[in-house]
């Protein structure tokens, strides 16, 4: 009987001195934290996607908090977020929100394959094994790398073989950019108004591309003839506009005759959903 | 002599990892990298001297006059832990350098299996308090040699074509059995 009496006692003692000890330590060693990380880490999304290139949004919070980083680096959170952690921190910033686009129209109708891949579904193996599975060396995989990796459920197989981005869940992290083994994605400010190719085919030479894709540029330069501002020029075999002189006249659209140039306000962001494989 | 002795058979011929299978969660989840495991191994041997430093006088001046040694098992759990926490406040506040090299190394070790049983042995094989804390060190220079070698096992194997049914922990233990047969050679070392 003792014996347990003091067993209880012995242990409450212990119990309360350990956790004493521990509630003096923790206010005599307490560290001053700045609670403008606190602060900045709840305006960010949380996500923890790395798009900004700190680790995770605690990482990047400590660093604007500290002055290590720009407020604009969130582009997961786009132009609100942006706006929320530079009034925290009293600086401006115009904020940039972005989405993403795919550069490739080389659905499984338009686009020839090489033949049936059988090899490790992911687009890089792929790449690796086939240098591409498509004839086109520069076009989409098709194996939805980029779809694994989005974390905001904004990219999805579509039936014809092409990732599609679903503009409205798109935050403009990047990730599927960078997981891209062709470099297909491009980000491109939301209100952006103007024509773009949706080709990455670089091949020079002229109706080159025809062999392998319906929808490809076959480097014509019509486009640029044709183009009543001069702001569509080639850069590595593709044409490329120049959107502070774009009016959105939609002459090149018009005139490409492989129909690769388009509208990015009505033909890409306006487009409608296309069916989604389950 | 009898110190170098209670040393090498800690470190080699009853190694914590290889001979007695303690530790085996952090030896396979903290050996992805070298850099990484070396940290972990000193973060252990840190915390098992202090741990050894702190329950050995408690045991003998405390529980034994109590005549309370059936409860070392609670007593040490809890004083190892507060002392890891207590450790941890003082190095953020006083060597924020070092509490960031351990980072997480020092709450994971906590409850680590290697470290109490390096208190309970103290106490069975009635060692000395010098005794006591060459034979912590030994185990835990043990434990970091063990999980620097498969570490840099680990480095190999993934460049390695591992059979699909072997990936991942089973090669690990293959591998672990491997070194361990090898550390047998040393058990003529001492008589």
């Amino acid at each position: 009987m003792l014996t347990i009496i003091i067993t209880i006692v012995f242990s409450i003692i212990l119990a309360f001195v350990l956790g004493l000890a521990l509630g003096f330590f923790q206010k005599k060693f307490h560290v001053e934290r700045d609670p403008k990380i606190d602060e900045v880490r709840a305006a960010l999304p949380g996500a923890n996607c790395g798009g900004c290139g700190f680790p995770g949004c605690d990482g990047y919070a400590e660093a604007v908090a500290t002055g290590r980083a720009a407020t604009n680096k969130c582009t997961a959170g786009g132009a609100s977020t942006t706006e929320a952690v530079s009034k925290l921190m009293g600086v401006d910033a115009a904020g940039e929100d972005l989405v993403s686009v795919l550069l490739c129209q080389g659905t499984r109708e338009v686009a020839l394959s090489k033949g049936e891949y059988v090899g490790i579904q992911t687009c890089r193996a792929a790449k690796l094994s086939t240098g591409s599975v498509k004839a086109c060396t520069w076009g989409c995989q098709g194996l939805g790398d980029c779809v694994v990796v989005c974390k905001f459920d904004a990219l999805a197989m579509g039936e014809d073989g092409l990732p599609h981005v679903d503009f409205d869940n798109c935050t403009g992290c990047g990730m599927c950019a960078e997981e891209c083994p062709q470099r297909l994605f491009t980000m491109v400010p939301r209100d952006r108004k103007g024509s773009v190719v949706l080709c990455s085919n670089r091949n020079v030479l002229k109706a080159n591309v025809i062999k392998t894709c319906k929808v490809g540029c076959i480097k014509c330069e019509i486009c640029v003839k044709s183009c009543p501002e001069k702001c569509i020029s080639m850069v590595n075999g593709i044409p490329v506009t120049e959107y502070s002189k774009c009016t959105s006249c939609g002459v090149c659209v018009q005139k490409c005759p492989t129909k690769c140039y388009k509208m990015l306000e009505t033909d890409v962001m306006g487009k409608k959903k296309v069916p989604v494989m389950a | 002599m009898d110190l170098m002795k209670i040393f090498l058979v800690a470190l080699l011929v009853n190694n914590v990892v290889l001979m007695r299978f303690l530790a085996l969660c952090s030896y396979v989840g903290m050996t992805n990298d070298v850099g990484q495991s070396v940290g972990m191994g000193f973060a252990v041997t840190f915390v098992t001297v202090l741990a050894t430093a702190a329950t050995w006088p408690l045991y003998h001046f405390v529980l034994v006059p109590l005549q309370l040694q059936f409860l070392q098992i609670l007593v040490f759990i809890l004083v190892i832990a507060s002392l890891v926490q207590l450790v941890e406040f003082y190095l953020k506040k006083n060597i924020p350098g070092l509490y960031a090299a351990m980072g997480i190394y020092l709450p994971l070790i906590t409850t680590n299996c290697a470290i109490l049983a390096v208190t309970f042995e103290n106490i069975t094989y009635k060692y000395s308090f010098i005794q006591s804390i060459v034979y912590s060190v030994g185990v835990s220079l043990g434990y970091l040699l063990a999980m620097v070698l498969l570490a840099g096992i680990r480095d190999r194997m993934k460049t390695s074509p591992v059979p699909k049914f072997l990936q991942g922990t089973p090669i690990l233990f293959i591998a672990t059995a491997l070194i361990g047969m090898a550390f047998m050679g040393f058990s003529g070392l001492i008589k």
